[in-house]
C-alpha cells in the first residue's frame, strides 16, 4: 500500500548535485546524487541472491553529479548519472528508507 | 412582474449541489457547462467525470430540484455527458486517459470474461474503452469479443486496433493466427506487451483495459515498467479461502505501487437459470470480508451463471445480450469508475521539478 511515508507530492532536482523529495507525511528527504549512486540496487550494485554489496562506495567520486532524473511507471524514480551509470530504479519506499537525514539515521 | 434570472444567481443554486462521491459542489468541480438562460428558461450539460451510470442520475435531479425553486425559473433542461478526466502523465500511451488492470491470483477464475463484459458496460453508457489481451500465452479476446477472425493492419501511426461492439482491441493472439500457437520466451513476452500498448493507434480511449495473466510475472512487471497504471482489479472467487491465493496477486500490485481499484468475486453463487434463485454454494461475503482487512474496496460479486458462459463464448458482451442479468456488471462498473474519478481528483502529479542548484550545502555523505 503506498502510504503517507511513501508517497512523494514533491520531487525537485536542484541542479547537477541534489534531489529533494517531500512526502505525504511531511517528511522532506535531501539526497546528494553521489549518495544515490552509491545506492544503487541494480543488478550490477548488488548480489541478486544474497543481496550483498558488489559496488564499493569510495570509488565513486566526490564530483559525481546527477545528469537527468525520471520517472519510472508511478512507483519508482530512475537517473542518469555522470559516470554513465543508469540503470537503477529507485523504488519510492526504498529511497524514504535510506533518506540520508539526522532523524532518518538515528 | 418576473423575477430577473442571471447566470450568477442559477449558479449559487446550483452551488448546493454536491457530487455525492466527492461531497464537492457541481459547479466549482466544473461540471457544469454551455449555461444558457433564456428568458425563464435554463439549460446547460452536466459533464461528469464517469459514465452515465443510472446512479449519476441523483445529480441532475438534485439539480433540478433546487432550481424548481427559483422564482423565475418555468423551464429547466439539462443533458449529461462523460468528460472523463486524467492528471496529466509523461509515460503515458498516446490518446489513452486511464490504463485499468484485471488480475487474478490463479487462472480460470473468470478475469477474461469479467474484464470484457465491465470493457462493454463502461462503453454502453458513454465511454471509449480499449483493451489489451496481457494474456499472450492463453488470448481469449478474439473469441470474447467475437472477433477470431480479424485480421490486424497498421498505418504509418501503428497497428489498427480491431473493432468490435463499439470497443477497440489489441490481441497479439491475432498475429498467432493460424500458426501453431506462438511460444513466448521472456523477452519476447515483454515485447509483445510493449507493442499491444504503444505501437497502436489508439484514438481516444478512456479507459484501457487490460486482461493480465494469472499469477505474478514478466507481463505485470512490464506493464508497469511501460505506462503509468491508473489502478488493478483483482478477480478472485469464494473458493479461495483466506484470499492465500489473491494476496500474492495484491501484493505485487502493491510492490510495484500500483493502486488496487478493488476486488470482484466472481462465480459467488449459484444462480439457478429456471427459477432466478441463489444458492450460495462456498458462503457469500468471503471476498468482501478479506478486502475490508486489506482496505481496498470491494465491488460486488458476480454469480455464477450459465448465461454468462454462454455469451462470453459466441463472443456477445452480456449488457448487449442481456442488460437484465448485465446489471451486476453495471453496478460493479459504476463503483470503479467513481473509484478511478475519486483518486485522480485526489492525486497529485508526479512531476520532476528542475531546480537551479543551491550553493553552501552541505550533505551526509
Ligand atoms: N460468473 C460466471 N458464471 C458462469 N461462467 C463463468 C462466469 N465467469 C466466467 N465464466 C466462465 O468460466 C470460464 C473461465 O473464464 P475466463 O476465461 O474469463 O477466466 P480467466 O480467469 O480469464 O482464465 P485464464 O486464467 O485462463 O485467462 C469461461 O468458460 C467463462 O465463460
Ligand atoms: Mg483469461
Ligand atoms: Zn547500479
Ligand atoms: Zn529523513
Amino acid at each position: 500500500m503506498i502510504t503517507a511515508e511513501t508517497n512523494p507530492i514533491a520531487i525537485k532536482k536542484k541542479g547537477n548535485r541534489s534531489l529533494e523529495i517531500s512526502w505525504e507525511d511531511g517528511h522532506v528527504s535531501l539526497y546528494s546524487f553521489r549518495y544515490l549512486r552509491q545506492n544503487c540496487s541494480c543488478a550490477g550494485c548488488v548480489e541478486e541472491w544474497t543481496g550483498k554489496k558488489v559496488l564499493d562506495k569510495d570509488v565513486i567520486p566526490l564530483d559525481l553529479l546527477g545528469l537527468k532524473a525520471a520517472t519510472t511507471g508511478n512507483y519508482a524514480l530512475s537517473f542518469s548519472f555522470s559516470d554513465h551509470h543508469d540503470t537503477g530504479i529507485y523504488h519510492f519506499d526504498h529511497l524514504r528508507e535510506i533518506c540520508p537525514c539526522v532523524i532518518c539515521k538515528e | 412582474m418576473a423575477d430577473k434570472i442571471d447566470e450568477k444567481s442559477i449558479l449559487s443554486v446550483l452551488g448546493q449541489v454536491n457530487d455525492p462521491s466527492l461531497k464537492k459542489d457541481i459547479v466549482s468541480l466544473g461540471y457544469v457547462q454551455n449555461l444558457k438562460i433564456d428568458g425563464s428558461r435554463v439549460t446547460f450539460t452536466l459533464a461528469l467525470p464517469t459514465p452515465l451510470f443510472p446512479s449519476k442520475e441523483k445529480m441532475r435531479e438534485d439539480s433540478e430540484r433546487v432550481l424548481s425553486v427559483v422564482p423565475g425559473v418555468t423551464e429547466v433542461e439539462i443533458s449529461m455527458k462523460t468528460e472523463i478526466r486524467m492528471e496529466q502523465n509523461a509515460r503515458g500511451v498516446s490518446g489513452v486517459k486511464h490504463i485499468i488492470a484485471v488480475g487474478s491470483g490463479k487462472g480460470g477464475v473468470g478475469k477474461s470474461t469479467v474484464a470484457v463484459n465491465l470493457a462493454a458496460v463502461f462503453s454502453e453508457y458513454g465511454a471509449k474503452v480499449g483493451m489489451v489481451d496481457g494474456d499472450i500465452y492463453g488470448p481469449s479476446l478474439p473469441i470474447m469479443m467475437g472477433a477470431k477472425n480479424a485480421e490486424l493492419s497498421q498505418n504509418e501511426r501503428g497497428i489498427i486496433p480491431i473493432e468490435a461492439h463499439g470497443m477497440k482491441f489489441m490481441s497479439m493472439g491475432l498475429l498467432s493466427k493460424g500458426s501453431a500457437p506462438l511460444i513466448w520466451r521472456g523477452p519476447m513476452a515483454h515485447k509483445a506487451v510493449q507493442e499491444s500498448l504503444l505501437r497502436v493507434d489508439w484514438g481516444e480511449i478512456d479507459y484501457l483495459i487490460v486482461d493480465m495473466p494469472p499469477g505474478t510475472g514478466d507481463v505485470h512487471l512490464t506493464l508497469v515498467q511501460t505506462v503509468p497504471v491508473t489502478g488493478a482489479v483483482i478477480v478472485t472467487t469464494p473458493q479461495d479461502v483466506g484470499m492465500t491465493i489473491s494476496l500474492k496477486t495484491f501484493r505485487m500490485f502493491e510492490q510495484t505501487k500500483v493502486p488496487v481499484l478493488g476486488m470482484i468475486e466472481n462465480m459467488s453463487a449459484y444462480l439457478c437459470p429456471h427459477c432466478g434463485k441463489q444458492d450460495d454454494i462456498f458462503g457469500a461475503g468471503t471476498v468482501a470480508t478479506e478486502a475490508q482487512r486489506l482496505r481496498v474496496p470491494y465491488l460486488g460479486s458476480i454469480p455464477l451463471n450459465r448465461k454468462i458462459r454462454e455469451y462470453a463464448d459466441q463472443g456477445v458482451p452480456l449488457i448487449l445480450a442481456d442488460p437484465m442479468t448485465a446489471a451486476v456488471y453495471v453496478d460493479i462498473a459504476d463503483k470503479l469508475a467513481t473509484e478511478i474519478y475519486v483518486r485522480n481528483y485526489n492525486k497529485r502529479t508526479l512531476i520532476i521539478e528542475e531546480e537551479p542548484e543551491e550553493t553552501a550545502e552541505s550533505f551526509a555523505v
